[in-house]
């Protein structure tokens, strides 16, 4: 196989599409029938053999531009409008040499070479791209350049300033390019890297200190984590506890035997499809994990059979109809914003938005639905309507509190977290990804 | 593996001249890819949006090969015995009534039960013969002896257990009934499959495919598709509704004007001897290519401006 198309591939793979060793052999067998000279009959069939889905096309197309550039740099000549025609002979560097002369075939060979030797495949971060043109400048012999131009503008006359001039510019244009390859060779071999770098550490970043230009890389985040629970929860309607005998089931069903187990029971965890209604705090400081929770559950829509949505800060308004009518995102920026909605953005209001939601929506509740509310419990000392919330708690299934506030500080000031805790089945912290990947686990899982 | 049963087109050319003179205008890569396929001997997996021409394509690429073409419409619940092949329950039960007498001659000899079940058992090959097979699209689609196109409508309806089922064809070609063995593709079909991207498909099935994502064609391939189509279109009109419809293709509507739809809409115009966009035929037949009341209502309040473009960009 040749290294051209490998390569290729493990720029590929590096980037995030996946390709097999099966789609590796179509590669092969497509390039035989299109050849290397028909760049677009190429792209095309190596875009069918190789990227498989519409996100992965798309890289597919980046990487293809970028790798087949830099495979074309024998075909780009930057330098050569200044080139000059009469090599002087007090330059002794050979880049120098090679600058002057201008044979257009040494400058990029050269320049692989120092690549290779610079060791510029291994590039991992964008701060490093200092560091690697340094080395690879100094490989191609920069500090002869460098000599050489003091030289010629030490000497004074004015046929060697000419010179010294020209090697400046020359200089310059040298650096423009080596800067161009290497930031070519960043986006083809670490930008996956760095990116899956960033997205170890946005799992345990606080939501709250979220920045905006995080929020696009966090969607992506959210996107494969949904994928993951779907995966482990969509599927399955029932999940097998292997080997352990469930004692009780298997003496009931084989009374019908006199006893003998010839029937024997296993233990089993069911997996449910809840009926789900949010209650959202969607004050300032809970506003992006309500964000993020609303983005996990409405993309998780096989796994939850019903959902109801909705929002409160000092009363209490039903949203799910957002959902309906916009996109997932859209609707959650809009929920936020309270635009269009007949919500009052003041003073937090617990006690209220609960009665609110007793008096309107109790229907709702039965003994399928779980209840999750999100917010910090930080009601402005208001009446905080304990037995509203108690009511509540009754006539659902479970009530799931979600704290964006560590634990220590439940309780503390104008929280009335400490209040409302015994009518919570479950009460946890959450404030990062991981803590919403784990609450999202528990809705869907039940216990048994 | 059935490998080099059926040969490649011979170039490109071959392939788009030869969708073309059955009315089917592809863009390069389309046919590019369709070539490729018919060399490497793979399925294509072809996505893209509603009525941008995927099961067309199959349908134009068996009608050019001059082959019968083998549709499997999928849907949830669809299962081996719909799609590969299912036993003729009946007939077995009709013959073995009718050859009741038959049957008794042949125990009658015997004089216990082991015995005459011993006797039976050298017959039972006869019934689950292929005789009482009756060949579902798939297995249809295998024996062919002059090959055929299998189009898989829709797979991303299907369970995903029936996609792992569908993976043995659409690799080897083959399929296995167990109570006769395996059975060879007599000569490889060229398979289509199409998705909508309802779901993500699995993995496994994607690496054997190749895969085809179909666009919105551009205005010009457009133009030349529903000059094809309706060829009594006078080329203005032809301009200003293609453009228009390319202008409605913008619009924040729900669901999109597909090609199928530009044609019919044409071909209306056409019944209609209009020759170029007016505001009143417009409006009226409106419901041609948008089939939503608010996809509608969105057009129609823009309608004067969209008719005013298109009659300008296409002029």
């Amino acid at each position: 196989m040749d290294r051209t198309l490998e390569n290729f591939i493990s720029v590929l793979r590096r980037s995030g599409v996946r390709v097999s060793v099966s789609e590796t052999m179509d590669a092969v067998r497509a390039v035989v029938l299109s050849g290397y000279e028909d760049r677009q009959l190429m792209k095309d069939f190596l875009a069918v053999t190789l990227a498989k889905s519409n996100p992965e096309k798309r890289i597919f197309e980046s990487c293809f531009d970028n790798f087949f550039n830099v495979e074309g740099l024998e075909s780009r000549d930057a330098l050569s409008e200044e080139r000059i025609a009469q090599p002087a002979a007090s330059v002794t560097a050979p880049l120098t040499q090679m600058l002057l002369s201008g044979s257009g075939g040494e400058l990029p060979l050269a320049f692989r070479e120092a690549a290779l030797g610079a060791g510029i495949k291994d590039i991992q971060y964008p701060h490093q791209r200092g560091m690697y043109m340094q080395k690879l400048l100094q490989i191609m012999g920069l500090n002869g350049l460098n000599e050489d131009i003091q030289k010629q503008a030490v000497q004074g006359s004015p046929e060697s300033t000419a010179l010294a001039k020209s090697l400046e510019s020359m200089r310059d244009s040298l650096m423009r390019l080596a800067r161009d390859l290497i930031d070519r060779q960043l986006d083809l071999y670490a930008s996956r890297r760095y990116e899956e770098m960033l997205e170890r550490q946005l799992q345990y970043t606080n939501l709250s200190t979220l920045e905006e230009r995080d929020l696009i890389l966090m969607q992506g985040i959210v996107q494969r984590m949904v994928k993951r629970l779907k995966d482990r929860y969509s599927r399955r309607p029932k999940e097998a506890r292997r080997g352990q005998l469930d004692l009780k089931k298997t003496m009931r069903r084989n009374i019908a035997y006199g006893g003998v187990p010839f029937d024997p029971k296993w233990k089993s965890r069911k997996m449910d499809r809840p009926e789900v209604i949010v209650l959202c705090d969607v004050s300032r400081s809970v506003s992006n994990v309500v964000r993020f929770l609303l983005l996990i559950l409405y993309s998780l829509n096989e796994a939850v059979s019903k959902i109801r949505s909705f929002a409160f800060c000092t009363n209490l308004v039903e949203v799910s109809s957002y959902f309906e009518k916009y996109a997932v995102h859209e609707a959650i920026s809009k929920i936020l914003s309270g635009e269009g909605l007949p919500i009052v953005l003041r003073k937090t209001d617990y006690g209220r938005s609960f009665r609110d939601f007793k008096e309107q929506y109790s229907e709702c509740l039965s003994k399928r639905t779980t209840v999750i509310i999100l917010g910090d419990a930080r009601s402005n000392f208001g009446e905080p309507q304990t037995e509203t919330l108690r009511f509540i708690s009754e006539r659902c299934k479970r009530l799931i509190w979600l704290n964006p506030e560590a634990p220590i500080r439940w309780g503390t000031g104008d929280s009335e977290m400490k209040k409302y805790l015994p009518y919570c089945l479950l009460a946890r912290e959450c404030n990062a990804l991981q803590h919403l990947e784990l609450a999202v686990g528990s809705l869907l899982r039940r216990r048994c | 593996m059935n490998m080099g049963k059926r040969t490649g087109f011979d170039s490109r050319e071959e392939v788009r001249e030869g969708l073309k003179k059955v009315g089917y205008i592809a863009a390069d890569r389309i046919a590019n890819t369709v070539y490729l396929a018919s060399h490497l001997a793979k399925p294509i997996l072809v996505e893209g949006p509603a009525g941008v021409g995927k099961t067309e394509l199959a349908k134009a690429t068996a009608s050019f090969m001059g082959v019968p073409l083998i549709r499997l419409q999928c849907y949830e619940g669809l299962d081996e015995s719909k799609a590969l092949y299912e036993w003729k329950y009946g007939k077995q039960l009709l013959y073995t009534q009718l050859l009741k007498d038959k049957i008794d001659r042949i125990v009658q000899g015997e004089t216990d039960l082991s015995e005459s079940i011993e006797k039976l058992h050298q017959y039972d090959d006869i019934f689950f013969s292929r005789r009482f097979l009756e060949p579902r699209p798939l297995l249809k689609a295998l024996q062919q002896k002059e090959g055929a196109v299998l189009l898989v409508d829709e797979v991303d309806k299907s369970d995903d257990e029936f996609e792992a089922f569908l993976l043995e064809i659409l690799s080897d070609f083959q399929v296995s009934i167990p109570e006769i063995g395996t059975i060879e593709a007599t000569s490889v079909p060229f398979v289509f499959l199409t998705s909508n991207s309802t779901r993500e498909l699995s993995e496994a099935l994607q690496r054997r495919c190749l895969h085809l994502y179909i666009h919105f064609p551009d205005e010009k391939l457009e133009r030349e598709i529903v000059r094809t189509r309706v060829p009594d279109i006078a080329e203005k009109l032809n301009r200003e509704l293609v453009t228009f419809i390319n202008r409605v293709r913008q619009l924040d509507i729900k669901k999109l004007p597909s090609v199928s739809e530009t044609i019919d809409w044409a071909r209306t115009l056409v019944l209609l001897h209009a020759e170029n966009l007016d505001r009143q035929m417009v409006r009226e037949t409106l419901n041609t290519f948008l089939k939503r009341q608010e996809d509608m209502q969105v057009a129609e309040s823009r309608l004067d401006e969209l008719i005013k473009d298109a009659v300008r960009e296409a002029r």
